[in-house]
């Protein structure tokens, strides 16, 4: 399987902030979801797969390219969706158009006034003027209208209501039709990676927690729930976090099946959501 | 890299509507030095420019498009190049039009100092924090118009073996050294900006 962005040990610093060590593939035909808390390091990490920003240390390859040489080569491949409106704010779509569009060999004019008909969006009007979810629509139109390869998206869901939400996804999926691309988008709505993702990354404080697919979370992920005694020092290893209450324990485990070798019918093994997993990792990594 | 030029003009529309009335204005005040009116046109295109460029989020679209760092610059250097020959044109047009008197020497002054003006100011410009872009333009540019003179004439007295050289130079020697100098300027300022411009994060 190849892949169409690879980070290798990527570390980047900042004063108060770093990301470290960071080994990322995303897939070629897959829609990879890219999860974390707010500040966790996923926008650090996609301004580095667009080289909006530099790498203090490790390497980045998009479709096996190197940036320092193929610079052009990529970005003709990639179509862009950011979380805030990245475009001139007093133009409106047509004048866009006419600035991005020539940056483009490829770009297609038709394709372009589809999906401005399809999302409804009026040409004529200051992109200042638009809702939020307009101006992430304008921003898609635009990502779609280059053919692009691969589709890196910024929280392309915040701040969008929950209908639209839902289009978008829809129109993601049906944009995975073509198996030759590939979307990476982060988000912090996990509920959005159910309905779509096949591979899921997630990122704490700068690191890189996990990697797989969502097949693979759903399987080694669980809550675990018992009595407060059955825990001792080498049973606790099998958890990332514990919660611990009069009534009993919670605790996170990415082995579900060591869990029940453990414990066997003494818990209650229930399977884990993205959320439980960040709610769990955040709470403290207890092993790594 | 064309179409990073041109983009200018996309951007601009509105106020390159403004640009005839407010060269007209001062061209009819006629109380100005015509290089001082020639240079405030040729300036017009690029500090709005500025006004633009410095915002984080025009820096992310620009760098996710298919450009080169190096091209956005390239872009920069040879757009104020290309906007102060046309904003000389309309302005010359306007001279003739109504008929005031202007002399190639005010031509070749203002093109001289929008260069050396630009050249030291695009760098600066990459380095201070955004907001403040346009107000140091403005108060650098005014600085320099009223306090410039005063340094040169002052720096005239205590430097007689360069002011005597100069001066010993002829005519033709003079202007075409003068030239030179500016380009050399306006190429190193050119090649500063990329390499900073090549190391900054958005």
């Amino acid at each position: 399987m190849d892949n169409v962005v690879e980070l290798n040990n990527v570390t980047k610093q900042f004063k108060d902030f770093s990301v470290k060590d960071l080994n990322l593939q995303v897939k070629r035909g897959f829609v990879h979801g890219f999860i974390g808390a707010n500040g966790a390091g996923k926008s650090t990490t996609i301004k580095m797969m667009m080289n909006l920003l530099k790498p203090d240390a490790g390497e980045v390859k998009v479709f096996d390219l190197d940036y320092k040489k193929y610079e052009k080569t990529i970005k003709e491949r990639i179509g862009f969706v950011y979380d805030g409106n990245v475009f001139y704010e007093g133009l409106n779509l047509k004048d866009i158009k006419r600035i991005v569009a020539p940056a483009y060999k490829h770009w297609d004019n038709a394709l372009f006034s589809h999906y401005t008909s399809q999302f409804e969006l009026p040409m004529n009007k200051s992109i200042k003027n638009f809702s939020k979810g307009m101006q992430m629509k304008a921003s898609l139109a635009v990502a779609l209208s280059h053919h692009a390869e691969l589709i890196i998206m910024d929280e392309p869901t915040a701040g969008l209501d929950p209908i639209f939400r839902r289009e978008l996804l829809g129109l993601l999926q049906e944009l995975m039709i073509d198996g030759n691309r590939t979307i990476f988008f982060s988000t912090h709505i996990t509920t959005d990676l159910d309905r779509i993702a096949d591979y899921i990354a997630f990122i704490h404080k700068g690191k890189l927690i996990f990697d797989k697919s969502v097949h693979d979370v759903a399987e080694n992920y669980a809550i675990v729930k018992g009595r407060t005694d059955l825990l001792d020092q080498d049973t606790e290893q099998a958890f990332f976090h514990i919660h611990r209450a009069a009534t009993g324990f919670e605790g996170l485990t990415d082995d579900v099946r060591n869990a029940e070798r453990t414990f066997g019918g003494e818990v209650v093994i229930e399977r884990a959501s993205l959320e439980d997993i960040m709610y769990y990792v955040k709470g403290g990594l207890q092993h790594v | 890299m064309f179409n990073l030029i041109r983009r200018d003009v996309i951007l601009q529309k509105k106020q390159l509507l403004l640009f005839v009335p407010f060269t007209l204005f001062f061209v009819l005040l006629g109380k100005q030095n015509p290089a001082f009116i020639f240079l405030l046109a040729s300036l017009f295109v690029p500090i709005n420019t500025f006004a633009y460029d410095e915002k984080v989020e025009v820096n992310i679209l620009l760098n996710s498009l298919p450009y080169k760092r190096s091209e956005i610059i390239a872009s920069r250097y040879l757009g104020a190049i290309v906007y102060m020959l046309l904003a000389t044109g309309v302005t010359c047009g306007l001279f003739y039009a109504l008929s005031r008197p202007f002399t190639i020497t005010d031509i070749a002054i203002s093109s001289g100092l929008f260069l050396l003006f630009t050249a030291l100011f695009f760098p600066v410009s990459y380095v201070i924090k955004k907001g403040y872009v346009f107000p140091v333009a403005m108060i650098s540019f005014l600085a320099l118009s009223i306090i410039g003179p005063k340094i040169v004439f002052h720096f005239a007295d205590d430097l007689k073996v360069i002011t005597d050289f100069v001066t010993s130079l002829s005519t033709p020697i003079f202007y075409i050294g003068l030239t030179l100098s500016i380009l050399i300027i306006y190429v190193v300022s050119w090649m500063i900006t990329t390499f900073i411009y090549q190391r900054k994060g958005f």
